[in-house]
């Protein structure tokens, strides 16, 4: 009865966030009609500001570096460099031994059509996540589109199978989790760290997960550990069937692979913060 | 009131008509065949009907397929400039042999990742953006849709010979150049840049026995 209780309580407030969400996210929806994409409402400030007729370009001046970075930037921190090291041999073989030929099998007996449905789903758990890091990072209309995303996938779409909402009205999903929010409020990526089972991250975004975790629904509504590794390993052999084939080309065509996923990955998280 | 209607119809549609000339003038213009995007876009469509052609997919024709692409490639990539700003410093401290040789094997080690990513979407759909160009560089935005997710595909060009060719790419934000860049650098560290040609030649050989 108290356990009964007590997640009421934690619920209710949720649903009161939802439908305030869900409010804004139908305002915001008619506003987004009207200016697209957030890269023509900059350009015509910029177009303005400078009076170039090119200059009409947001991202170029701080991107002008692209190409002639010359300087090395700044080296990732990588002090367990051994351990990673370790772990990152761990997890090259589990893929080729294990998950590589597991994916297969499962390609083998499953249509690509059901992978994506398959990834559409467990996508559409990670919602939750999306629209409290978007929120957090002062980005109303994202969490509120996430919002919406959630409710028609999860019923128009049965369950998340489809993604009803970007097919039908082009409401996109972003990729916000929680180790971006640290970013966006300065955090550094700290050392880098290659777990076993997950691969890259760093510190930042280690402690990100913990905060992704407490925000996904097996977390939250408390699922069994057997049942949370089960599907989570379900999850990443749907997702590595999906795209066979990308590892191996990475770190064949990498001379020391282990460097070259590092500067990847932070590439990779760089650019989804700035975004 | 019937003459009427028919005057508004007769200039409505003399209206439409200037306006559709206009419009489709503007487009003529803003898409000319020195645009980057145009280029960029014609020689990714010439590798895609390469990969995709069924004439070419037999095993016999492998060579030659593969020959073709390159002939594409190398015309699309400035190779020499991505070989030079992936060494960084290093390579000021080169000889020009050594340079040629390296940007040889770079050219090579390139062709492999950028192909491979090709060739694994070959059945997807490409779509091009937008451009953004400033005097001799430009930047095209692209996307490659798989399996209903879209991955981006960012290209940096500059014009040499009236020609674009491209200095960087970057898919799903990771540059090419800065990737090498770092990948080089480890290896050079410890091994010095003879260690660096040894690693990429033996690399090469390895995966030509693969294929």
């Amino acid at each position: 009865m108290n356990y009964f209780r007590t997640k009421k309580n934690i619920i209710s407030p949720l649903y009161m966030a939802v439908f305030f969400l869900l409010l804004t996210a139908t305002h915001a929806w008619s506003e987004d009609t009207a200016d697209q994409s957030p890269d023509a409402q900059t350009d015509v400030t910029l177009a303005t500001d400078e009076a170039v007729s090119d200059a009409g370009d947001d991202t170029w001046t701080e991107e002008d570096n692209w190409d002639d970075e010359w300087d090395e930037g700044d080296t990732i921190a990588d002090p367990l460099e051994p351990l990673n090291r370790a772990f990152f041999h761990f997890n090259d073989k589990l893929y080729y031994w294990v998950l590589k030929p597991v994916s297969r099998g499962y390609s083998a007996i499953t249509p690509e059509d059901v992978r994506i449905v398959v990834r559409n789903f467990f996508d559409n758990l990670r919602t939750p996540t999306r629209a409290v890091n978007s929120l957090l990072q002062g980005q109303v209309r994202d969490s509120s589109v996430e919002v919406t995303r959630f409710i028609l996938n999860s019923t128009v779409g049965i369950f998340g199978l489809g993604d009803f909402a970007k097919d039908v009205l082009d409401l996109r999903s972003t990729k916000e989790d929680t180790g971006q929010t640290l970013g966006h409020y300065g955090a550094g990526g700290g050392f880098y760290i290659y777990w076993p089972f997950l691969g890259p991250s760093n510190l930042r975004d280690s402690l990100g997960l913990v905060g992704d975790a407490y925000l996904h629904p097996l977390i939250f509504f408390d699922a069994d550990w057997g049942v949370i590794v089960g599907l989570w390993t379900f999850e990443k052999v749907n997702y590595t069937a999906l795209t066979l084939g990308d590892y191996e080309l990475f770190t064949e065509t990498a001379l020391d692979p282990y460097t070259a996923v590092k500067d990847a990955y932070n590439q990779y998280r760089n650019g989804l913060i700035k975004e | 009131m019937g003459k009427y209607s028919k005057q508004l119809v007769l200039i409505s549609v003399f209206l439409l008509m200037v306006w559709m000339l206009l419009s489709g003038g503007e487009k003529a213009l803003a898409s000319s065949e020195n645009d980057p995007l145009v280029q960029l876009q014609k020689s990714v469509d010439e590798i895609l009907m390469i990969l995709q052609s069924e004439e070419l997919q037999a095993p016999e024709k492998k060579d030659e397929r593969k020959q073709r692409i390159l002939a594409v490639v190398n015309r699309m990539f400035d190779f020499r400039g991505m070989a030079r700003s992936s060494l960084g410093q290093n390579w000021n401290n080169l000889t020009a042999e050594e340079r040629d040789r390296f940007v040889s094997l770079f050219a090579s080690l390139v062709e492999q990742r950028y192909i491979g990513k090709i060739d694994a979407y070959s059945n997807q759909k490409v779509i091009y953006k937008n451009q953004r160009v400033r005097n001799n560089k430009a930047r095209v935005y692209t996307a490659i849709i798989d399996k209903d997710m879209e991955i981006p595909i960012d290209y940096s060009l500059q014009i040499s010979q009236g020609k674009w060719l491209i200095k960087d790419l970057k898919i799903e934000n990771v540059s090419l150049i800065a990737n090498y860049r770092r990948d080089f650098n480890s290896i050079i560290r410890k091994e010095q840049f003879a260690g660096l040609v040894e690693k990429i030649t033996e690399q090469l050989e390895k995966s030509e026995m693969q294929n």
